[in-house]
This record gives C-alpha cells, structure tokens and sequence, in this order.
C-alpha cells in the first residue's frame, strides 16, 4: 500500500470500517511510514477528543424561563388549580418556605446594583459595590458604594471555575492595579449560601442544576467584571455585566416560583 | 406516592409532562439542556442564536410531546429534533450545510500543511478551549458534519439524510474537516510555543 493509498482509506480506518486485509495492509505500512502514521495518530486523536464535547455547555436560566412563559401562553402548562393535588417537587419541611422569601427583594437588589454597576466608574468602587454579600440585602443598600468591603465569612462551595470577586472583595487595594493575578475559588457569598440551602430541599437533579447554573452564572459576572476592570471604557462589556446581574437576579426569582 | 424529594424518573416526568406539569417539564429540560444547548451552540458558534435554538427545539418537543410514544428513546428523538431546527435556521439563513469547497476539490485528497507547522505534532490530548475555537474556524458545511458525526454521533447514512447529501459526500466533508482541525490545532500550537 502506498501514501496515496492510505489517505484515500484513512477516514475509513479512523471510523473503525476498514477490515480484513485492508487493514492489514494498512497498518503494515504505518509501521514503515512515520508520516501516514502520524496523520492517523493525528486524526484519531481529533475525533476521540471531540467527543468529549458534547453536553458540555449550559445555557442560561433565561432560557428555561422563556420555554415556560411560552408554553404557558400556549396553555400546555396547567394552572396549579387544575393540576392532581399531589406536587411534584415541593420542599417538605414547612420551616424552609419563609426563608425563600429573602429571594425577592435580593433580586431586585441585584438588578438595582447591576444598573448602579454599569453606569458608574468602575474599579474599584465596581469590585466593592459588585460583592454580592450582606450588602445587597436591600435596595438601597445595594445602590450606595461604600468604602469597605467586608467579605461574608462562609464556607467553601466547591466549585471548578477560577472566580475573582471574592479576592477582590478581601483585597481591594489590588484592584485596579496591574493585571488580576490568577484566583483562587473565593467562598460563596451569604446570599448564595441561602439559594443553595433553599434549593438543597428539591429533588438531586433539579438541585444540581440550579447549583450549575449559579456557579455559570457567577463565573460569567467575575469574569466579565474583570474584563470591565481593564476596559472601563467597554460598553458592550457593561452591559453584559449587566446582563450577567439580571440573569442571577432570574436564578433567584424561579428558586423562588420553585418553593412557593 | 412520589417523594418529592427523590428524583421522578425520565418516563415519570414524560406522563406528567402529557398532563401539563409545569415541573415535569422542567425535569425534562434540566436532563437534556447541555446536550441541546451544546449542539445548537456547536453548529452556529453563536451563543444568542443557540440560546433561541435551544429554546425553540425544547418548545416544539414539549409540543408535541403527547405523540411520543416511547418507541425510541426520549433522548434520541429530542436530538434528532434540535438537528432539525439547526438545520432549518441555517437554511432560512441561506448558508450552505455541505461545504460548497467540495465541489472545487474533490480531487484534493492530500493534508495541506500551509501554516509550516511541518515540526508540530499532537500528541495526547487536545485542549478543549483550541478544539473549539478551531471547530469555530471550519466552514459552516464542514463544521456540520464534523458537528454531527465526531461530537454528537450520528452515522453517515443519517448526517446525509438530515443534510441532503450522499454518503460519500458526507465522509469526505468528515475527512476535510478533521484535515483542516489538524491544521488549525497544529499552527495554535506553533503559535503557543513561539510565545512561551
């Protein structure tokens, strides 16, 4: 078999199809061919690799919000009079249901801080006005920059994406200074410890997806706040930010539809 | 009587779904957003497109969810229907789902090595962030199949149903775009190893 032989094959042989004394024939001769062979190496690592990617990104809330104020205006949702009496995917414990409603009020408090955020200057009154701690619990709290920035003590929350708003938090004279340097996992803020506890009362998938989908969403405001904190100038990216703000506020607001 | 705090089982949530729980089709969402998402992001390589296919492939399975019968997999037949949206938006978009370079070089078997990266070699395991960025380079018709077949798993013989184009075609789009994810992936790599 020749090099020209074996790229007129080599999809076939990569995919797994090529039997018998083709492939025989075939790896006889990668073996005496370090180029053939390394294009096979080659190619088969590319799509071994690109397996790996399916199901690896996750959307917004924003999205489940839109499919469910759809259907609803389709009326493929029942009302919950209509519905069997028997719930779904409720919180057992009675206790639990006051706590949610600390939720409201939270997220309009991180709408109000995002708009405060985008229109303001930035760094470093954003990384301080921006910490989702004991700050935001009110409207006008959220809306008034103040000079410290107290980090909620809390415990950690596992989570895989390098996260920069906590170190800007419990170091603010290195904000607006020279590049970020890379972070470690800052403990989630107090807010986020009550989300958590609420939704840690439905079923396992559903609590795993709502806690994906904070730990995304947060990831996205650090991120996006650093990028601001280098561009103040950015417009699009302000409005990301904000974007990224009113879409936790979102995450908020369905734990909330959730356990009412 | 379920627990409401145990997981409702796919089945569960598909009969309670045909009924019009709003939580059953939450179930249903949460269990396969990455997988639609993921796709629909793939093919278009936009996110605020692939949010709204995503959205709409969700919208017409819970449509149509009371004619599901169970006699293929759920999975299967939401997968098969994000495809077909993707599809359908790039057609209503006027972009071609076979690569128009197929028809310029189909005699064209051999890899290019244009970028000189003659000395690099992949080797291991690809970094994910460069395979997609490369994967977002392809052309659109080479990056559908590419798409569908080495990351979603379709076969030949469905990728040309869904596409419109011969099995043959449709392998040889394959081999293009692995060819030229070589090359792209090969010059990310002398680019890296140029800047330290």
């Amino acid at each position: 078999m020749k090099c020209s032989d074996v790229e007129r094959v080599v999809p076939e042989y990569v995919d797994g199809a090529l039997k018998g004394a083709f492939q025989i024939d075939f790896e006889t001769h990668l073996k005496s061919c370090p180029a053939c062979a390394e294009l096979v190496s080659e190619l088969k690592l590319i799509a071994s690799e690109a397996r790996q990617l399916a199901a690896t990104e996750e959307p917004p809330p924003r999205v489940w919000l839109r499919i469910a104020a759809q259907l609803r205006g389709e009326g493929l949702i029942l009302e919950s009079e209509s519905a069997p009496s028997q719930p779904i995917l409720v919180p057992t414990s009675p206790r639990r249901r006051w706590s949610a409603w600390w939720l409201a009020p939270v997220a309009a408090a991180l709408v109000v801080a995002s708009s405060y955020v985008v229109t303001h200057r930035p760094v470093p009154q954003v990384a301080k006005r921006q910490a989702p701690a004991s700050r935001m619990t009110s409207p006008a709290a959220a809306a008034s920059p103040t000079p410290e920035t107290a980090a909620a003590p809390s415990p950690v929350v596992p989570a895989p994406a390098p996260q920069q708003l906590a170190k800007k938090i419990a170091e603010p004279t290195r904000i607006g200074g020279s590049a970020v340097p890379p972070v470690v996992e800052p403990a989630p803020s107090e807010e986020d410890q009550q989300f958590l506890s609420v939704v840690s009362t439905l079923a396992p998938s559903m609590r795993a997806s709502y806690e994906n989908e904070l730990q995304a969403v947060n990831a996205d405001i650090r991120e996006t706040e650093a990028y601001v904190n280098r561009n103040p100038g950015d417009a699009d990216a302000r409005q990301h930010l904000m974007d990224a703000y009113q879409q936790k506020a979102l995450l908020y607001q369905i734990a909330l539809d959730r356990i009412q | 009587m379920t627990d409401p705090k145990q997981d409702i089982t796919e089945r569960e949530a598909i009969e309670q779904a045909k009924q019009g729980h709003e939580a059953a089709f939450e179930v249903l969402y949460h269990l396969h957003k990455r997988r639609v998402y993921s796709l629909c992001l793939r093919m278009v390589s936009n996110p605020a497109q692939a949010e709204d296919l995503a959205q709409e492939a969700f919208l017409q399975l819970f449509r149509k969810i009371g004619t599901f019968r169970g006699e293929s997999a759920f999975s299967t037949w939401l997968h098969r229907m994000t495809v077909n949206v993707v599809l359908m938006q790039l057609r209503r978009k006027g972009l071609p789902l076979v690569s128009l370079e197929e028809t310029l070089e189909s005699n064209d078997e051999a890899p290019r090595k244009e970028f000189g990266t003659r000395d690099v070699r992949l080797t291991g395991s690809v970094d994910r962030l460069q395979l997609q960025r490369a994967i977002d380079k392809l052309p659109p018709g080479y990056r559908t199949v590419f798409v569908l077949h080495d990351i979603e798993g379709f076969e030949h013989n469905e990728i040309a149903e869904m596409v419109g184009c011969s099995i043959g075609n449709s392998k040889s789009q394959l081999h293009k775009a692995r060819l030229k994810l070589r090359d792209y992936l090969k010059f990310m790599r002398a680019e890296k190893a140029k800047t330290g």
